[in-house]
C-alpha cells in the first residue's frame, strides 16, 4: 500500500515539463521543431531544414517584438512553398498561396450572367443548369459544402440529359476529402484505384508508413449516374481537395481537364501549436495519385487555356469555351 | 555488451519480473473467486449483503499533454459524476468485496497564454474484487487487496487544429488495487478514512500513427492502432482518499481523487493528470423484498467496514 502511494507520488511528480521556453527563441525553436519532425515534403522539395533554420534563427535577436518574430517565422515557413503551411497570430495569417502568383482565370459574374443569365439551379453551393448547346454545367466552389446523394441525384437527374458535362472547380480551395467520394462515384461503373496515402511515423525525415492504397466506390446502381463526356475546369485556385478530385478524374477515360495547373496541395495538413499561442498548420501526410506520383505542385491539365482578356470583355469564358470545343470533339467521337 | 545494452536488458528483466508478478496475483484472484464457498456464513444465521452506494460530484484541475494535438500543455476545470458501489461477495462475504466504479468527465482546458482551448470527455468503468484483512495492527484498520478490470474511454478535442483535430482513447486493462480504511469516532459520529490506490498493469489501447490522420483510418488503414498496454508503454494510476462521515443512514463522502495516464507508443506522448476535490453522498441498502422469512435471524456484513 505505501509503496503504491510512492509509486502515486513519484508518478505525479515526474510530469514531463514543457520543452520550450517563452522567448523569442524558444518559440523559433520550437516552430522549426515542429515542422522538421512532422513535415512531409522536404526530400520531395529538396529543402534543407537544418540550413533554413540557422538562416533565419541568425536573424533573431533578444529584444524583438512579436510582430517582428512573426515575419521571420512567416518567411521561413515560406521556404517550404506550400499552401498548406501557415503560421496564425492573433493578427495575421502566413500563407504561399501559388495562385496569388498566377492569373485569376475565372470570373464568376461572367459566368452567371453570360452563360447561366442569373437562371440556374443551386443546392450544396453546387450551381448547376443545362446550357443552349445542350451541354450540362455545374459550379463547385467549396468542398468543405457536403453534398448528399440525394442532392447530387437531384444535379444528376437533371444534367443527365446532357450531351455532355462541364464540372467547373476553378477557385475551389479544397475541404473535405470525404466530399470528392460521392462526387466521383457518380462518374464510375466500378472500383477505382484512387491513389495512396503515406504519413509520417517518427520524427525523422524519411519516417513514412507503407503507402496505403485507397479506392473510391461506384454510387449504388440506385442512384443516378453520368457516364458521357465531362469536362473539368480548373485554375491556380484548385487547391487540396479539389486538386486531389482532378487529379482522380483526370484518371477517367471519359474526362479532360481543362484550363491552368491546379494548385497542388497533395498533403493532408495537422496543426500544432507554439508556447505563444500561435497555431502552425503543415502537410504531415502525402496523397500519391493513381500512378504514384505526387501533386504537390499541381495537376497538369489536358488542355492548358488562360482566360483571354478580350473574350472577357465581351462575355466570354475561353476556358469554357476550349471545354464546349474538346466536348464536341468527345462527342462526335463516341 | 555494452553498458547501455546492459541497462534495457535490467530494465526488460525487471519489467519482465513485475509483469509476471502482477500476472500472477491476478491469477491467484482468479483461482480464488473460483474456489467453492468454504467460508459460507452459518446455515442457521442468513447472511445479508448490504449494497454501500455513492454518487459523487468532483471538481478540479487536469492537466493535458497529447503531441498528437500539439506539444504544449493545456490546464484547466475538470468535473466529473461517479457512481461507486460495493457489496460482500456471496461466496465469502466475510473476506471477499466487489466494487464497481462508473464514471463520466469532462475537462475543459487552455494553453498558458489563454487563447486556445481543449476539450476533455472521458467514460470510464470499472470492476474488481478484492481480499480484505480486519483488524490488522488495530481492531479499526482494514486492509483489503485484488484486482480489477477497466474500460475507459472519450477524446480530447482541439477545435483550432486541421486534421488532427481529436486524439481518441480507448483503453481496457486489468489493475491491482488496495485499500486501507481507518474508523474512529469524532463526537460520536462514526468516521471512516479510507484511501485506495489502482494500478493498471496489462491491458490494450488505441493510439494513431504519429502523423496518421483519421481520414487514412477511416479509409480501412487500421495498422498499428491498437498497441499491448504495459509498463513499457504507459503508464496509469488512481489514488482515492475518503472521509465517510456517517450521520444516521446517510453517509457523507468527502476526499480527494487523483489520476495520472500517461502513453508512449507512436512516437506520441500522452499525459493527462488530475486533482479533484470529491464530494458525495450514498448510504448501505439492505434488499428486503423477494421470500425472506420474517423474525430470522440475519447477520449484517458490510463491504466497507
Amino acid at each position: 500500500m505505501a509503496m503504491l502511494a510512492v509509486l502515486g507520488m513519484v508518478s505525479n511528480s515526474c510530469m514531463d515539463e514543457e520543452p520550450y521556453s517563452y522567448d523569442v527563441y524558444g518559440n523559433f525553436d520550437a516552430l522549426w521543431k515542429i515542422i522538421d519532425e512532422h513535415y512531409c515534403f522536404f526530400e520531395y522539395k529538396n529543402v534543407d531544414w537544418t540550413k533554413v533554420g540557422q538562416e533565419y534563427r541568425a536573424k533573431l535577436h533578444s529584444g524583438m517584438g512579436s510582430t517582428e518574430l512573426f515575419d521571420v517565422c512567416a518567411d521561413m515557413l515560406k521556404e517550404l512553398e506550400d499552401g498548406h503551411t501557415n503560421l496564425v497570430s492573433g493578427w495575421d495569417v502566413s500563407r504561399y498561396w501559388i495562385w496569388e502568383q498566377y492569373p485569376v482565370n475565372y470570373d464568376e459574374r461572367l459566368i452567371d450572367q453570360w452563360y447561366l443569365a442569373f437562371n440556374y439551379k443551386t443546392t450544396c453551393n453546387v450551381k448547376y443548369q443545362v446550357l443552349s448547346n445542350n451541354y450540362g454545367y455545374m459550379y463547385y466552389g467549396d468542398f468543405s459544402a457536403g453534398i448528399g446523394e440525394g442532392n447530387l441525384d437531384a444535379i444528376m437527374s437533371v444534367l443527365a440529359s446532357c450531351d455532355g458535362l462541364v464540372i467547373d472547380v476553378r477557385s475551389n480551395g479544397g475541404g473535405l476529402l470525404t466530399n470528392v467520394e460521392p462526387l466521383v462515384g457518380r462518374f464510375i461503373t466500378e472500383r477505382l484505384y484512387a491513389g495512396s496515402i503515406s504519413h509520417k511515423t517518427g520524427p525523422g525525415h524519411n519516417e513514412f508508413s507503407k503507402p496505403y492504397d485507397y479506392y473510391i466506390e461506384p454510387t449504388s446502381s440506385k442512384r443516378v449516374k453520368y457516364s458521357k463526356p465531362v469536362v473539368v475546369l480548373t485554375n491556380r485556385g484548385s487547391f487540396s481537395a479539389t486538386n486531389n478530385f482532378v487529379s482522380i478524374m483526370k484518371s477517367l477515360p471519359q474526362v479532360r481537364v481543362v484550363g491552368d495547373v491546379t494548385g497542388g496541395g497533395c498533403g493532408l495538413p495537422f496543426s500544432s501549436e507554439l508556447p505563444n499561442g500561435w497555431t502552425v498548420r503543415y502537410s504531415a501526410s502525402a496523397i500519391a495519385d493513381s500512378e504514384g506520383r505526387l501533386t504537390e505542385f499541381g495537376v497538369e491539365p489536358d488542355f492548358k487555356v488562360d482566360m483571354d482578356q478580350n473574350d472577357m470583355i465581351n462575355g466570354k469564358d475561353t476556358i469554357l469555351e476550349k471545354a464546349f470545343e474538346v466536348l464536341d470533339d468527345m462527342v462526335a467521337k463516341k | 555488451m555494452t553498458k547501455k545494452n546492459k541497462r534495457n536488458s535490467e530494465a526488460r528483466a525487471w519489467l519482465c519480473r513485475a509483469l509476471v508478478t502482477a500476472v500472477t496475483v491476478l491469477a491467484s484472484v482468479a483461482s480464488m473467486m473460483a474456489m467453492p464457498a468454504a467460508h459460507e456464513a452459518d446455515d442457521s444465521i442468513r447472511v445479508e449483503r448490504p449494497v454501500a452506494s455513492f454518487f459523487m460530484a468532483e471538481v478540479g484541475s487536469a492537466s493535458v499533454i497529447d503531441t498528437y494535438l500539439a506539444p504544449v500543455a493545456f490546464k484547466g476545470v475538470d468535473v466529473r459524476l461517479e457512481y461507486e458501489r460495493m457489496q460482500a461477495m456471496r461466496f465469502d462475504p466475510q473476506r471477499w468485496v466487489m466494487q464497481m466504479h462508473a464514471g463520466v468527465e469532462y475537462g475543459n482546458l487552455q494553453n498558458k497564454p489563454g487563447n486556445h482551448t481543449e476539450h476533455m470527455l472521458m467514460v470510464d468503468y470499472r470492476w474488481g474484487m478484492m481480499r480484505r484483512w480486519s483488524n490488522v495492527l488495530t481492531p479499526n484498520l482494514q486492509v483489503a487487496v485484488g484486482g480489477s478490470t477497466q474500460l475507459r474511454g472519450g477524446a480530447v478535442y482541439k477545435p483550432s487544429n486541421s486534421n488532427n483535430l481529436v486524439s481518441a482513447k480507448i483503453h481496457w486493462a486489468v489493475s491491482l488495487t488496495a485499500m486501507a480504511s481507518y474508523r474512529w469516532r469524532v463526537a460520536k459520529m462514526p468516521v471512516v478514512i479510507s484511501y485506495q490506490a489502482t494500478l493498471p498493469v496489462a491491458g490494450v489501447f488505441f493510439s494513431p500513427e504519429y502523423g496518421e490522420t483519421y481520414y487514412e483510418i477511416y479509409l480501412g488503414n487500421h495498422s498499428g492502432l491498437a498497441h499491448f498496454g504495459w509498463w513499457g508503454s504507459r503508464f496509469d494510476m488512481t489514488n482515492a482518499l475518503m472521509a465517510d462521515m456517517h450521520m444516521g443512514s446517510t453517509v457523507l463522502r468527502v476526499g480527494y481523487r487523483n489520476t495520472i495516464e500517461r502513453s508512449w507508443v507512436n512516437n506520441l506522448d500522452t499525459q493527462i493528470v488530475t486533482h479533484m476535490a470529491v464530494i458525495g453522498v450514498g448510504g448501505e441498502w439492505i434488499s428486503l423484498g423477494g421470500n425472506k422469512p420474517n423474525g430470522e435471524k440475519a447477520r449484517i456484513i458490510s463491504a466497507m467496514y
